[in-house]
């Protein structure tokens, strides 16, 4: 649990102290603490995933100044995955309490649904921001380089994890 | 009930998710300037939009009252000036003809006050001085005479309709002129009488009631109406003649004041002649 904890805070902190204020280029705005949602759980029950994702989403506005965007991407992104992984045979994880990350499903099936859902989110996120003013091609760029970045951060961030304890 | 209760229950949070995201929607449109503009715009966009098409529509219905008037105005456009080149053709040597120019403009003008049931009955009409129209000009509606300007002022004129008791046209029947006065007896007001007509003359029921040429304020041949009862009586060698009046006065919307542009050189020789 303590560990599920520092797990959380370090990934916000990372966010929102260090990937919202990158300022490389205006073009890489990462959205690493997706990997929250990702990583949920398997037992937690449907509502409460997305009453999570509402919760988080509000807490990233919060910090990034964008009300309601990233509200209504965390929510997206739950309902998706819920799809994804309906998909997927995880009754051996879901009984036995397991987060979904790379130890619990496997390299292929979890690069394969972070792939979507970080893509769609960074799609979706940008969208929203740039409605009144929208511009494809920096949208499409935008999402490219940000996905990029994310599943980078993602990925090392599960090569680091503890493969014994597999709480994250 | 237990089904919708398990229904509920397995999707609760798709119902959650629908809530939750309305909210962040709000969220977004209230709170971020860009998006609030964009929404704004576009529901500024669909109320111009939805209000274009619903005036179009009106327009559309508004197009038959207007189509019927224009026709009732060309009719009578075209019967006036009919009238007044024939009458051209016919008088060159009278009097009216001299200048040899079309002698009557019309004026269209609206009907804003109308009684029939007095035994003074007066409409008015919503042109006045400011578009031409001066006491003694005679008005006709798209179906005949309709009565004469008693006075106006900068916007409007009231008009002495033929359903009043000193209304006084000399009628013209099957082309001859009969001195003898049509005038309302206050009783019906679709019906005037003629009282002087002697029995000797060719007249039936059915012949139609026109104006003549011993008024100036008329064109000769505008359509007063139509005779519909020959009443005699043993001790008199006169009809009571009754005439159905073309125009009705009941539903009187639009009329045309008959300016007659040459009154002012023409009143000054009739008087000589008196």
């Amino acid at each position: 649990m303590i560990r599920l904890i520092f797990y959380w805070t370090a990934i916000l902190f990372l966010q929102f102290v260090v990937f919202n204020h990158l300022g490389f280029t205006a073009y890489l705005a990462p959205q690493v603490f997706i990997v929250l949602l990702i990583t949920l759980p398997l037992h937690i029950s449907k509502p409460y995933q997305v009453l999570l994702g509402f919760i988080l989403g509000l807490i990233a506005d919060f910090f990034i100044g964008t009300p309601g965007i990233h509200a209504s991407a965390c929510m997206w992104l739950v309902m998706i995955r819920l799809l994804l992984l309906g998909a997927q045979d995880l009754k051996e994880q879901i009984a036995n309490h397991l987060p979904y990350n790379v130890h619990s499903v496997g390299l292929s099936t979890f690069a394969a649904t972070t792939a979507i859902l970080v893509v769609f989110y960074h799609f979706y996120v940008f969208w929203l921001e740039s409605i009144g003013a929208i511009n494809w091609f920096f949208i499409l760029l935008t999402t490219l380089v940000s996905a990029l970045f994310t599943l980078t951060v993602i990925g090392v961030v599960q090569l680091l994890s503890d493969k014994s304890s597999g709480e994250f | 009930m237990q089904r919708l209760i398990a229904f509920i229950e397995h999707n609760i949070h798709i119902m959650l998710f629908v809530l939750l995201q309305a909210m962040c929607a709000v969220l977004l449109f209230s709170l971020n300037p860009y998006q609030q503009a964009s929404f704004t715009h576009s529901a500024a966009f669909i109320t111009d939009k939805s209000n274009e098409l619903s005036s179009t529509v009106t327009d559309y219905f508004n197009l038959q009252q207007q189509n019927n008037l224009l026709q009732a105005q060309v009719s009578t456009q075209f019967k006036n000036d009919a009238r007044s080149s024939l009458f051209f053709m016919n008088d060159t040597i009278t009097l009216r003809d001299t200048s040899r120019h079309k002698l009557f403009d019309v004026v269209p003008a609206e009907v804003v006050y109308n009684t029939i049931y007095k035994a003074s009955n007066i409409f008015i009409i919503n042109k006045g001085i400011k578009n031409g129209i001066q006491k003694n000009m005679g008005v006709i509606s798209s179906q005949g005479l309709a009565g004469i300007v008693l006075q106006s002022n900068e916007n409007y004129s009231s008009v002495m309709s033929l359903l009043h008791i000193n209304m006084n046209v000399i009628p013209t029947i099957n082309n001859l002129e009969y001195y003898t006065g049509l005038k309302w007896d206050n009783a019906n007001p679709q019906t005037l009488k003629i009282t002087g007509l002697n029995k000797l003359e060719e007249i039936k029921v059915g012949d139609k009631v026109y104006t003549g040429r011993s008024s100036l304020l008329f064109p000769a041949g505008i359509l007063i109406g139509e005779i519909s009862k020959l009443e005699t009586s043993p001790s008199s060698q006169y009809f009571t003649t009754h005439v159905k009046t073309a125009t009705n006065f009941r539903n009187m919307d639009y009329v045309y004041v008959i300016v007659n542009k040459d009154i002012d050189q023409l009143s000054p020789l009739l008087l000589d002649n008196d």
